[in-house]
């Protein structure tokens, strides 16, 4: 191999020499002015033209003139943004300088080599085709294939003289999952539910079936079973298959994706059958078939939610919730800061936090939910929080535009000071309007409150936001603290959010830690305090005072 | 005891041989694939400690793919090193809900990605 080379530095010529000494490659040097290099590769009968470059360099002139003369162009740059600026005009290879002889050689090698068999690679824009093409007949999340795809099958199905079951299965409270834990997760719950329906329906019924989505990037499903001699079944038998595939939907979210994503997911089915009628168009019988079976859904869907906001009225009616206090403790010291007051619903079917938030908000009640949790919370501890100890209260940006919430004062608050409550905001719902909000922020503020973001670094509520909203802590998600003594790309974004954080005048809580090297790690990364299972030893329970 | 074994995925074949080269030099045992789905059809054949995924593929994407290993009963437990071009906060974010270990900026050079692996192997020799 005959390498031409304009270098600039003698950094960089002493590593090529070394680096060409290395792979048995003979080295020629351009003056340092030479434009045009491809004209001297030709001459000197080099295949490969090593370039360091100028800020001034025009690299795809370079390219297309290597081009030309068939020699490899390897670009060697002194920053990865130079790198990534010239990496745009194609370069066989590119080298970030300074770098090692050995770098240096197989890099050359690697360049030359593309050369030679640049030819071999036509069919990459064919491929590509083929997927594109396959991605619009497949749902991307689930991978299951849309309706038109099917379409065939039924056919073949209904012309042998069969009747097909339609099972519309809508899943409610999934888009909950997508505002609080983002587009992606939704779309992993998704493919999770996908599988669980597949796996019930492989092990239940004898009949051939198939499975596609209402519309592609949707939660709904629509399942067709060939059922010989089938007979309807009746709306007992109908909600008794519900349940089970709703069991089973449920422990699968739960195994993959934790128990509080498996509560908020809840199933309705409606069905409807499918026979063949020679006087109306195949697609359209299909699709008549498909909104019967999805009304049906949606009427027990409605059914059922009325009767949840029902349960949570009497809940609230009831006041039966409990207040548990988690212990907040200064990572240096292992002293208690503070504690969290979390609620929990002693319904077993309103245990969930974000269930109960969700079903608060379709029947209008998230107001009263947000009041009897806090006069419980402060009630629970008032007479136990050390005067030197804060206590943390979870409120959502809704419970700002209640007005009794605006007049928290003296009277709810007993004898607890402002200035010992961190109000934690959850971004549940994403806040729209900023100014409005910050306006009852600054009111808080007034009267000594401090404030608290929860879940940073999770979800997406980014730097940005929280950068808005000013807070006095910043709490990092479970998600970042979990093995974070193992896991480097966690270390680097805790870094991130402590320096970020004290740039703010904030202090970060790291929330999860669960073990003894996560706390070891996280405190030598500057967190300045954590809760977790770890301190469970000193968690409050009001129960425990009565 | 064997040589660590790293599965290298990247579209670009380039990419691909010389990453491969420069590991196979430092003594790995070193597997590629061409794209996402090349790369969990290997996993079961590979049984790497650590796979190193280019972020930016056709079809599956490199997030994909980390999510896809990180779920999994079997390979749960395998190091998975993202590769990116970009390395700015929300990018780390999406790392972190794919589940990934470590992560490395391209361009890079040669030694640094070697450093990263043998750190990232380290580390998850001491938590197995």
């Amino acid at each position: 191999m005959k390498v031409l080379a304009r270098t600039r530095s003698a950094a960089t010529r002493q590593a090529l020499a070394d680096a060409a000494a290395a792979i048995g490659a003979e080295l020629v040097h351009a003056g340092p002015e030479t434009g045009d290099l491809s004209r001297d590769a030709v001459r000197a009968g080099a295949s490969v033209i090593f370039l360091e470059l100028r800020d001034t360099e025009d690299v795809a002139r370079q390219r297309q003139a290597a081009r030309e003369v068939g020699a490899a162009l390897v670009l060697g740059c002194h920053s990865p943004e130079a790198c990534r600026a010239a990496a745009l005009a194609e370069p066989d290879e590119w080298i970030l300088l300074p770098a090692s002889p050995h770098e240096i050689g197989m890099r050359l090698v690697n360049g030359e080599r593309r050369v030679r068999t640049a030819a071999g690679r036509r069919s990459e824009a064919e491929a590509a085709a083929f997927v594109r093409y396959r991605e619009l007949l497949h749902d991307a999340a689930t991978g299951l294939p849309t309706l038109p795809v099917l379409i065939p099958r039924v056919r073949e199905w209904l012309e042998a003289g069969d009747e097909l079951m339609l099972r519309y299965l809508h899943f409610v409270w999934l888009e909950r999952i997508e505002d609080v834990y983002g587009p992606e997760k939704l779309d992993e719950v998704i493919g999770t539910v996908a599988e669980a329906v597949r796996e019930f329906f492989q092990g239940k019924e004898t009949g051939e079936h198939v499975l596609t989505l209402d519309h592609a990037g949707d939660e709904d499903f629509i399942l067709i079973t060939r059922a010989r001699a089938a007979t309807a079944p009746g709306e007992a038998a109908v909600s008794a298959l519900s349940h089970e595939i709703e069991r089973l939907v449920h422990q699968r979210i739960a195994e993959r994706h934790g128990r509080e994503l498996a509560s908020l997911a809840g199933l309705y089915i409606g069905t409807a059958s499918l026979r063949r009628d020679p006087g109306i168009r195949l697609e359209r019988l299909i699709y008549r078939a498909i909104r019967k079976a999805a009304r049906a859904a949606l009427d027990v869907g409605e059914r059922e939610r009325e009767r949840k906001a029902e349960r949570l009225r009497t809940m609230l009616r009831e006041g039966a919730v409990h207040m548990e206090y988690h212990p907040i403790v200064v990572t240096q010291t292992q002293n208690v800061y503070g504690y969290e007051a979390l609620a929990r619903g002693e319904y077993p079917d309103l245990r969930s936090p974000e269930l109960v938030f969700q079903i608060a908000q379709e029947a209008n009640l998230i107001w009263e939910v947000g009041r009897l949790l806090r006069r419980l919370a402060i009630e629970g501890i008032r007479d136990r929080l050390a005067p030197d100890q804060f206590l943390f209260l979870n409120v959502d940006p809704y419970d700002f535009e209640d007005p009794t919430f605006r007049e928290l004062g003296p009277r709810d608050l007993g004898v607890v000071d402002p200035r010992r409550i961190v109000l934690e905001i959850t971004e549940r719902v994403a806040i729209t309007d900023y100014p409005r909000f910050q306006e009852h922020l600054a009111a808080f503020r007034q009267l000594g409150f401090r404030l608290a973001v929860d879940d940073a670094g999770s979800g997406y509520a980014g730097l940005g936001s929280i950068a808005n909203l000013a807070p006095d802590y910043i709490k990092l998600d479970i998600s970042l603290i979990s093995d974070i003594d193992s896991n480097f790309l966690k270390q680097n974004l805790v870094e991130t959010m402590v320096s970020f954080a004290e740039g703010q005048g904030a202090q970060v809580v790291a929330e999860g830690v669960e073990r003894p090297e996560e706390l070891e790690t996280i405190r030598q990364l500057g967190v300045h305090l954590a809760q977790g299972f770890l301190f469970k030893h000193l968690e409050e329970d009001e129960r425990a005072a009565a | 005891m064997a040589a660590p074994r790293i599965l290298v995925v990247d579209d670009d074949p380039d990419a691909l041989d010389i990453v491969q080269a420069y590991l196979e030099s430092r003594g790995y045992d070193v597997a590629t694939a061409a794209d996402g789905t090349e790369a969990l059809a290997r996993l079961e054949e590979v049984r790497p400690d650590l796979v190193l995924l280019d972020v930016m593929m056709p079809g599956i994407d490199g997030w994909e793919v980390a999510r896809t290993i990180k779920n999994h009963p079997e390979f749960g437990d395998t190091r998975v090193v993202m590769l990116t071009a970009r390395s700015d906060f929300t990018d780390k974010q999406r790392g972190l809900r794919a589940g990934a270990d470590d992560y490395i900026v391209k361009p890079m050079r040669l030694e640094d990605l070697g450093r990263k692996v043998e750190r990232n192997l380290e580390a998850s020799r001491r938590s197995a």
